[in-house]
């Protein structure tokens, strides 16, 4: 009984250190899905310290030792699988081979089994699935037994005398299985714990990243604009719980939520010296409230007592800050710490985004106002051109065409809003065709045929003159032939579809990327507005026909 | 008085400059004409003295045209631009003068003393231009254009020149003179110009002159006169 108790006090020691062990950064390699090879090595010398303090730890029985040297190699086994597990139980039996005594070789061989058990549980735990069923302590109570077992079976084969073995196995075995087994699964299932609090804190801070995400980047869309970046402070604040949350450009608070809001009012430029340095030198500074504070630099009554600032980049320049605090009685948690760099890191990410948005929108924009600039002036010109000539045969027909000119040019004016009808639409192309009619004269026919259901469909301004004007500018006119316009406009398969086609054949494909941005345009609004299934496609048969398809969803767009 | 011959493909162009032209009382119009094919007619027609000749026209430009119009006729051109892009390009090809639209009167009366001047002395104008890259050829009810490298050959009889491509025959108002000088096509004959590339043997027989046999079966008789010519060209 004394001897059990013993190996019990032996065992002691081992839990205590199994919780030390927990605790330190040497159990980092046991929480993640599998182990590197500097792990293993960590391991075993872990668990061979284990094994051999379990020697020393135990009594003196009978010219041998009552010992719990089986946990270190079984659970190396276990966890490291059969190489760690026979490392382990070599370098313990080893150990306690040269210690001597009449069970000296007997010890050392069953050591180094028992290691060998360990490494083969874990081998079928893990060709049997999950691998979780490694850190059971159930599984380390059975097989450390087992293993206890194998160890008194070669004692009694190869220790000489025969007589003087089994005296030592009556008097060992019982103690030593059962407090083995007992100690393997304790130490095994605070193992365990420690593995399932860590997995369980991953999850929660996964779940707030996550969630911050979802809800910013909504807001995030249109970049850190109008009241954005409350919203933003407010999300971070209600998702962290921390006690308050401000957001900066690099020179004023945009936001502040949370305790301290009374004197941190948005507008105000930034007080504190740590934001302007955290921006200044592109660093995150935190006060953790223990060994550095922060002062408010604004009121004196102010709580907030540790702060993190987080510069906000858009790529490698710092457009402002954010700041999470916590009062003087709250300790800034580490993980609030870590969650508010990656909410930094995620709205870095987000801004570029909607950067990169607006510029496309303002490129949009910008080649828009290109193709009218462009455009018109070799138009007018023509235009002129042929009124002047007209002018001198028939000046009633010359004043209607400059009455149509001028018609032309008041619509191009008059057109900012970003959606027309289709009547709209037909109307500016019909000033600019009764131009190029008299131009070309009877080089040009032109034909409609529009449903005229469809003539309050709305679609984006200026998606039809461009493409009439394309079939003109690159299809009739080079032709020597009479040149054919057609418009039409049905509904098909559901969609509203917009077609102008010409029997010039003519459309060439390098030619459009160089100066045709007509098409291209067109396409690309169609496409921000409504998606990729809507927009225009080109058919061409050379020398025969060039068509140019717009489909549109049967309601049109929407503001 | 000049007779003068006014090319644009757009009619109001061509009437403004007709009427401009009949109101300096220097001019007798011959012809308006909106593309090249009725153009070549009737300069070979009308032997017109001056061309006023739009630049930017359909498929064949201003340019091209110049080089498919017989030497021996080609009149003291003009060239009338909407663009100024070509007005240094129309010196380039020594024109003898340019206009740009709308035309103004003003700088019409410098043109004319300059056309006066050249006239007077009585010099056929010779301009550089370019080679002639396709054939305008007249069909049914369009005009075609043939590349250079389609062409097997081209035959001429009292109806007129004819290129001849795989895909059959196409009557042409531009000269064998015209195609021999402004192309790669080689004279074989009186009546004829072979596309070398498109030679496949030809056939040499003790009583009659040489055949050549076309890539598509076709054959173009070889006078001696242009024979050993061609041989030299083939390189034996």
């Amino acid at each position: 009984m004394k001897l059990f108790f013993s190996l019990v006090e032996a065992m002691s020691v081992f839990l205590v250190i199994a919780y030390l062990y927990c605790k330190s950064p040497g159990f980092k390699p046991l929480m993640g899905e599998s182990l590197r090879r500097r792990d293993k090595l960590y391991l075993y010398v872990f668990f061979s310290i284990i094994s051999i303090m379990g020697t020393y730890l135990g009594m003196p029985v009978r010219d041998a030792i009552a010992n719990t040297r089986a946990i270190g190699p079984v659970l190396a086994g276990i966890i490291g699988g059969p190489v760690l597990g026979l490392a382990v139980g070599f370098t313990g039996g080893m150990h306690r081979y040269f210690l001597g005594g009449f069970t000296a070789f007997s010890c050392g061989l069953s050591t180094t089994t028992e290691g060998l058990i360990g490494g083969l549980v874990h081998l079928y735990l893990c060709r049997r699935g999950p691998s979780e069923k490694i850190f059971k302590p159930q599984v380390a109570f059975v097989t450390a037994f087992f293993a206890e077992v194998v160890q008194m079976l070669i004692i009694l084969l190869f220790s000489r005398p025969y007589g003087n073995a089994i005296e030592l196995v009556k008097a060992i075995a019982i103690p030593m299985i059962v407090s083995s087994a007992i100690g393997a699964a304790l130490f095994m299932s605070i193992i365990r714990d420690q593995k399932n609090r860590y997995d369980s804190l991953g999850a929660l801070f996964s779940d707030k990243a996550f969630k911050i995400a979802e809800r910013t980047i909504n807001i995030m869309q249109k970049g850190f604009v109008g009241d954005a970046p409350a919203n933003i402070a407010k999300i971070i604040y209600e998702e962290t719980g921390v006690g308050a949350v401000a957001i900066t450009d690099t020179e004023r608070v945009l936001a502040f939520v949370g305790s301290g809001s009374d004197h941190h009012k948005p507008g105000s430029p930034i007080a504190a010296s740590e934001t302007r340095k955290a921006i200044q030198d592109r660093q995150v500074i935190f006060l953790d409230g223990v060994n550095d504070h922060y002062c408010c630099a604004l009121s004196a009554k102010c709580s907030l007592d540790s702060v993190l600032v987080v510069p906000l980049h858009i790529d490698t320049e710092v457009i402002g800050a954010i700041k999470l605090y916590e009062p003087r009685n709250k300790a800034f948690l580490n993980m609030n710490k870590s969650l508010g760099e990656g909410i930094a890191r995620l709205l870095s990410s987000q801004l570029l985004l909607s950067r990169y948005h607006h510029q496309q929108d303002l490129l949009t924009i910008a080649e828009l106002k290109l193709i009218r600039a462009q455009v018109n002036p070799h138009f007018l010109f023509n235009a002129l051109n042929t009124i002047i000539s007209i002018i001198r045969n028939d000046s009633a027909r010359a004043r209607g065409l400059l009455i149509e000119l001028s018609n032309f040019f008041r619509k191009n004016l008059k057109r900012n809003a970003d959606l027309s009808t289709l009547q709209e639409e037909l109307d500016h192309v019909n000033s600019y065709l009764k131009i190029e009619k008299a131009r070309f004269e009877n080089r040009l026919v032109i034909e409609t045929s529009i449903d005229p259901t469809l003539l309050s469909l709305k679609i984006p301004t200026f998606t039809l003159q461009p493409l009439v004007e394309n079939s003109i500018k690159h299809g009739i006119s080079q032709m020597l032939d009479q040149g054919k316009t057609k418009i039409s406009a049905y509904r098909e398969n559901g969609f509203a579809i917009i077609e102008i086609e010409d029997n010039a054949g003519t459309f060439d494909e390098a030619k459009q990327s160089k100066d045709g941005l007509g098409i291209s345009i067109v396409d690309k609004r169609i496409k921000n507005l409504l998606g990729k299934d809507f927009g225009t496609s080109v058919t061409c048969i050379p020398q025969e026909m060039t068509r140019v398809t717009v489909r549109f969803p049967v309601e049109g767009c929407h503001e | 008085m000049m007779r003068a011959l006014i090319v644009d493909d757009e009619l109001h162009a061509r009437e403004e400059l007709e009427a401009l032209l009949q109101e300096t009382g220097e001019f007798v119009v011959v012809g308006q004409c909106g593309n090249a094919i009725e153009a070549l007619r009737e300069i070979r027609q009308q032997k017109p003295d001056v061309l006023f000749l739009d630049i930017q026209m359909p498929t064949i430009n201003g340019f091209d045209f110049l080089s498919m119009i017989d030497q021996e006729i080609l009149p003291a051109t003009v060239f009338v631009t909407a663009f100024d892009e070509y007005a240094v390009k129309a010196f380039e090809e020594n024109a003898l003068d340019y206009l740009v639209k709308p035309v103004e009167t003003d700088r019409l009366a410098k043109t004319i003393r300059k056309l006066k001047k050249s006239l007077g002395q009585g010099i056929r104008p010779v301009y550089a231009s370019p080679e002639i890259r396709s054939i305008p050829c007249i069909t049914t009810h369009r005009i075609k254009l043939i590349g250079i490298g389609e062409v097997e050959f081209v035959r001429s009889d009292l109806a007129g020149v004819y290129v001849v491509s795989p895909k059959g025959e196409f009557f042409t108002e531009l000269t064998l003179a015209v195609l021999e000088s402004k192309t790669n096509l080689v004279r074989c004959h009186k009546q004829f110009l072979i596309n070398i590339e498109r030679i496949d043997e030809i056939l040499l027989e003790d009583s009659n002159s040489p055949r050549i046999r076309t890539k598509s079966g076709a054959t173009v008789p070889v006078s001696r006169r242009y024979f050993r010519r061609l041989k030299e060209l083939l390189g034996f």
